[in-house]
């Protein structure tokens, strides 16, 4: 083919382009080598992960070896360095436990609200300047927030704790409770007869109005009674590790919103309803599992997270009674493993250096598990949009 | 001319960073008869404060050394120079068995070199009333026999207990001087540090900690323990029941004459004394 | 229900939206306000004739003649403060012995505050410690440290059913009728004279060596360091991270390999950091060796591994945005694959792939738990290029981190902590800003 002697300038273009049956085979080698070469490159991050699991497997295996599985997660014990040693971990594993649902608890509500609010509702020129505003959240260092978790928030919470609580129950209580007040005074008259309605209903407005009122002073003095006995506990953790979290549940519920497609919105407006009608009813439940993937990496992102509960969650070993005291101090996962390492050593061997590995081990478990959760709920969520 | 404008700054990084690297005070690693110019220290947080102001003064007289000093607790001190990545363990308690028998079985021979006197003060917030406890109060308030401030004659406040993390030495002198073997109550916060025992205390008024002499300053009180208060004068005379040692630990007794040798033997020289007793710790040779 | 109540129901749906967007906002200045307002005191405070001196005995920096001068006018004012304690001494003498020996412990702790202030008083030997050869170098510990000379904190403990309520009481009422007396007044009228204090601009703060465990100088060797293992790691990710997404873009079809491959980055991106560096530990410094001790290399080894999923995933995206027209046209002209991707996609995905290495380098800068056990400590000298591959460097998370729990007195070196943070935040911000100016660039130019 190659091979034509005619030197016109089709010919040229063509000798130029297509090239001889060797060269080809040449190149085609070449690129194959180049396609393998890269093909190698890529799989370091399945190098990675493997030795990574390998390693802390390795290091972890040895310790079941030793101890047996049940005493980790069934006892509250955590003595490592006592003679004899007891490594209870139910209690670490609850702080994680309970730092998570609390970052969860911070995280999810406000941060669907918001990619809610970035998708549907605010105009483009807001979201240009909200979207830095969350990446910026996502940027700064864990250790920067620690340091604020331990420096400006402990001691806030310490001295000032029972006042800062009550601001945040008002400020969340009370347009929260009136407009329920409003429903539900709504609800519960819409069967009357007209000309009485009215007047029941501010009637009853008014009484609603009073009870959440005294209920909420009640709880405000509940709250100022409080006792905070130290500033470092599961609640200061809990908060800032939703406010990490915030910034990947936003984007990733915000993308899951924004599969959704025009076509449902518009046929729900088209049938009356208004537009949290709509989001709540049917755009939230068309991206359900868009936004369980939100919160399932918003969970990975706290349960992960180690120089915050480290620095600010008090470290010590037990379930608060009762258990949902978040005031209390609590220890973590990660805190454990960044604490202890440092005595536990590999080189005797003992079984305080191998739980290291196994607790982490668990995290990592629990990891993988979330991200596979996440990466099946990102598929369907894919799958049912199609 | 945007690819241009894009070329530009990514030279402009790729050059600032190489600037940055040339223009830092280069240190050559050169080897000679006073051996390496690199010595790495590992381990207590407790005896840091005292590394760090020995590193320092070194350097300052040596500026071709770099010593670079990390707090990361007693036990990892140990470890790091069994596995030979450290070359002087700062210990704030003794090698245990077990490690000398994985130092010896790597081939490296921990040698001590005790570097100053530390008494363990019980402290609290300055507020608090009592004055001073017995080892068996202490004991009791840790276990959590004790809950309140006042079974020991101070007001009716919960005790808020501080304990040092499990991987330092100075968990191990409390829990070997006062817990003997019992265990510390579940609800015990851990820190990291004897700094940040004494943050702990000075910010919460029904505290009680535990620190190394050199953390314990005006802000917070120390307890008098069977009534003996911990200064320099008891803890060298061991009247102060909660005294301990602090060590540096090095692979064999280094070759004298190399600066590793110099550096783990300032603390007897007299500005090493001097050092020793600013930072508020108690000099081997003050008897 | 009643179509106001749907709409009010419909407003406070979007309120609560609006509030949380708020409260992100609210958030970020709430975390950033105390971190830029205290930082930038570690560069802009008053400094005393103290830190003249010290920035003159030290580093030879400063006009000598002016700030001898300075030193001199200082220690007339000073001079009469001691006068005033050596008489006072004088007269203790002629006490009696129990008195004396109340006074005399008074005494002490007058001379110590007072050379907490003002440094070493004249004639006694020079102290071994650097923060004890001189007195405050910045005004606003001077006054905090005015207040501890002029008044001791007391408790009243007569309350038993609370802890004590501290009282201040004026410590001259220890001296009313001795000749010490007046020195309180003296000392809290002229502190001004004796420390001339100046708003400085301490911009070397950055670029200084911290001396005698951060009471002096500044922060350089943890900035380097961090600077090293931001661009280490970028160094070792990128080219990684980069192939990798080209392949998983352009060349990688549908295969359980493929899947495989993004199930584990979508692993890797999910370890939580610490365990990355158990790895870093336990792989690359004890089991490969790639350094006798704890060191940048293995640091940025490390990170590498940690950043590698964003880079991927950033870069990849960024290539598939690149118009699926640019690859036709440049296969319709007969170029290979090969020379597609390389003169045609990277090129057109550049500033894409660019804002995802800048947006790695801002994670790879702040991430502590990984290079704990790899690459950070808390005292060590600014490294040249070639130390790195065998040395650990300060960082500036890890020394943030160490400063502010493990230093012996966290409270004296506030600014020093606030100013890490704010540079370490400074720089991520930097970094992302560029990352988000880039993109926006990005957008711009394939909009028109």
């Amino acid at each position: 083919m190659a091979g034509t002697s005619i030197p016109t300038e089709a010919g040229l273009l063509r000798r130029h382009l297509m090239l001889s049956r060797s060269a080809s085979r040449l190149q085609r080698l070449g690129a194959l080598a180049a396609r393998g070469a890269l093909l190698l490159v890529t799989c370091s991050s399945v190098f990675a992960v493997i030795f990574i699991f390998l390693f802390i497997f390795r290091d972890a295996l040895p310790f079941f070896g030793l101890r047996g599985f049940a005493e980790v997660f069934t006892d509250t014990a955590w003595y490592p360095s006592a003679e004899p040693a007891s490594f209870g971990a139910l209690a670490i594993f609850f702080g994680s436990g309970i730092v998570t649902l609390g970052a969860v608890v911070v995280a999810v509500p406000l941060g669907v609200a918001a990619a809610v609010c970035l998708s549907d509702v605010l105009p483009f020129s807001v979201r240009q300047f909200a979207k830095p505003v969350i990446e910026m959240l996502a940027a700064i260092p864990s250790v920067a927030y620690g340091f604020f978790a331990l420096v400006v928030l402990a001691p806030l919470l310490q001295e000032k704790g029972g006042v800062v609580l009550s601001v945040g129950a008002c400020l969340a209580g009370a347009p929260l409770g009136l407009l329920a007040v409003v429903v539900l005074s709504d609800l519960l008259t819409s069967r009357l007869p007209d000309p009485s309605r009215p007047v029941v209903r501010l009637v009853l407005m008014g009484g609603l109005c009073a009870a959440g009122f005294y209920g909420l002073t009640q709880l405000v003095q509940l709250l100022l009674r409080l006792p905070i006995h130290s500033g470092t506990n599961a609640l200061n953790v809990s908060v800032i590790l939703g406010i990490m979290a915030l910034p990947t549940v936003v984007s990733v519920s915000e993308d899951a919103l924004h599969a959704v497609g025009r076509e449902l919105r518009e046929a729900s407006y088209a049938l009356g309803a208004t537009r949290a009608e709509t989001l709540v009813k049917v755009v939230i439940p068309a991206a359900r599992s868009g936004i369980l993937a939100a919160v399932v990496l918003g969970v990975m992102r706290a349960v992960g997270e180690t120089m915050v509960v480290w620095m600010a969650s008090g470290n010590a070993a037990q379930i608060p009674r009762p258990w949902f005291n978040v005031l209390e101090p609590i220890r973590t996962l990660t805190a454990t493993i960044a604490g202890e390492m440092g005595e536990a050593d590999h080189v005797t061997g003992s079984a305080r250096y191998h739980v290291l590995f196994a607790l982490a081990l668990c995290l990592l478990l629990i990891c993988f598990v979330c991200n596979l959760l996440g990466e099946w709920a990102v598929r369907r969520s894919k799958a049912r949009l199609r | 001319m945007k690819r241009s404008t894009l070329r530009t700054v990514i030279l402009l990084a790729v050059a600032s960073a190489f600037a940055l690297a040339v223009q830092t005070r280069g240190v050559h690693a050169q080897e000679s008869t006073a051996g390496s110019t690199k010595i790495v220290v590992d381990g207590s947080t407790t005896v840091g404060p005292i590394a760090k102001a020995f590193a320092e003064h070194y350097m300052g007289l040596h500026p071709e050394v770099n010593i670079t000093v990390s707090e990361s607790g007693s036990g990892n001190g140990a470890k790091s120079l069994i596995n030979g990545v450290c070359d002087v363990a700062d210990m704030s308690r003794f090698m245990k068995e077990r490690e000398f028998k994985a130092a010896v079985e790597k081939g490296v021979m921990p040698v001590a070199h005790v570097v100053a006197m530390d008494g363990l003060p019980i402290i609290v917030h300055p507020s608090n009333p009592v004055k001073a406890l017995t080892v068996q109060q202490v004991r009791d308030i840790y276990t959590g026999k004790i809950t309140n401030w006042r079974e020991v004659g101070g007001p009716n406040v919960r005790i808020v207990k501080i304990s040092r993390d499990t991987n330092s030495g100075t968990y191990e002198t409390f829990a070997k001087l006062i817990m003997k073997k019992e265990k510390i109550a579940p609800d015990t916060e851990h820190v990291g540090s004897n700094g940040a025992v004494r943050q702990r205390v000075q910010s919460t008024p029904a505290a009680i900690g535990y620190a190394g002499l050199g953390f314990v300053d005006r802000t917070v009180k120390a307890l008098g323990i069977n009534g003996v208060y911990p200064d320099r004068e008891s803890v060298r005379s061991g009247r102060y029941p909660i005294a301990r040692p602090l060590f540096m630990f090095t692979d064999g007794y280094p070759a004298l004459g190399t600066r590793l040798h110099a550096f783990v033997t300032l603390h007897l020289s007299p500005k090493g004394q001097e050092i020793i007793e600013d930072i508020g710790f108690v000099p081997v040779t003050d008897y | 229900m009643r179509l106001s109540t749907r709409k009010l129901l419909d407003r406070s749906f979007s309120g609560l939206g609006v509030f949380a967007i708020l409260l992100m906002v609210g958030a970020l200045l709430v975390l950033l306000a105390p971190i830029a307002a205290r930082g930038s005191r570690a560069f802009v405070f008053r400094a005393t004739v103290e830190h003249r001196q010290f920035m003159l005995e030290e580093s030879g920096r400063g006009d000598h003649d002016a700030i001898d001068a300075e030193i001199r006018a200082a220690a007339e004012v000073r001079r009469k403060a001691y006068d005033m304690i050596a008489r006072f001494e004088e007269e203790l003498e002629a006490a009696g012995r129990s008195e004396r020996r109340e006074l005399r412990r008074s005494l002490r702790e007058v001379k110590d505050h007072l050379a907490g202030l003002l440094g070493p008083a004249p004639g006694n030997a020079r102290p071994v410690l650097l923060r004890d050869q001189y007195g405050q170098t910045r005004w606003d510990r001077a006054l905090v440290g005015l207040g501890d000379f002029l008044y001791v904190t007391e408790y009243d403990y007569s309350d038993p059913s609370g802890m004590g309520r501290p009282l201040l009481v004026p410590r001259v009422d220890g001296f009313r009728g001795t000749s010490l007396e007046p020195l309180f007044a003296y000392v809290e009228q002229n502190l001004e004279r004796m420390l001339r204090p100046r708003l400085t601009f301490y911009w070397r703060f950055l670029f200084d060596e911290g001396r005698d465990a951060h009471f002096f100088g500044g922060i350089w060797p943890a900035v380097l360091g961090t600077l090293y293992l931001t661009i280490g790691t970028m160094l070792i990710a990128a080219p990684v991270g980069i192939a990798s997404a080209v392949y998983l873009a352009e060349f990688a079809g549908e295969g359980w390999l493929i899947s495989l491959i993004r199930t584990c980055i979508g692993t890797l991106a999910g370890v939580p950091s610490i365990v990355f560096g158990l790895f870093g530990l336990a792989f690359f410094i004890n089991t490969l060796g790639v350094s006798d001790s704890k060191s940048v290399l293995a640091g940025c080894l490390t990170l590498a591994v940690l950043v590698l999923p964003t880079v991927i995933r950033a870069s990849e995206e960024a290539i598939l945005a690149v118009p699926k027209t640019y690859k036709e046209a440049s296969l319709s002209l007969g170029a290979g694959q090969g020379s597609t991707v390389l003169r045609v996609i990277l090129p057109a995905a550049l500033p894409g792939i660019l804002t995802s290495v800048i947006i790695s380098m801002g994670r790879a800068a702040g991430e502590t738990a990984p290079i704990i056990f790899t690459a950070a400590v808390s005292l060590g000298r600014p490294l040249s290029l070639r130390q790195t591959l065998s040395q650990p460097t300060p960082a500036l998370p890890w020394n943030i981190y160490n400063l502010c729990t493990e230093h012996e007195a966290v409270d004296q070196i506030r600014h020093v902590q606030y100013g890490m943070v704010l540079t370490l935040v400074l720089l991520v911000l930097l970094l992302n800003l560029a990352a988000i100016l880039l993109r926006a660039r990005l957008a711009r130019r394939l909009a028109g």
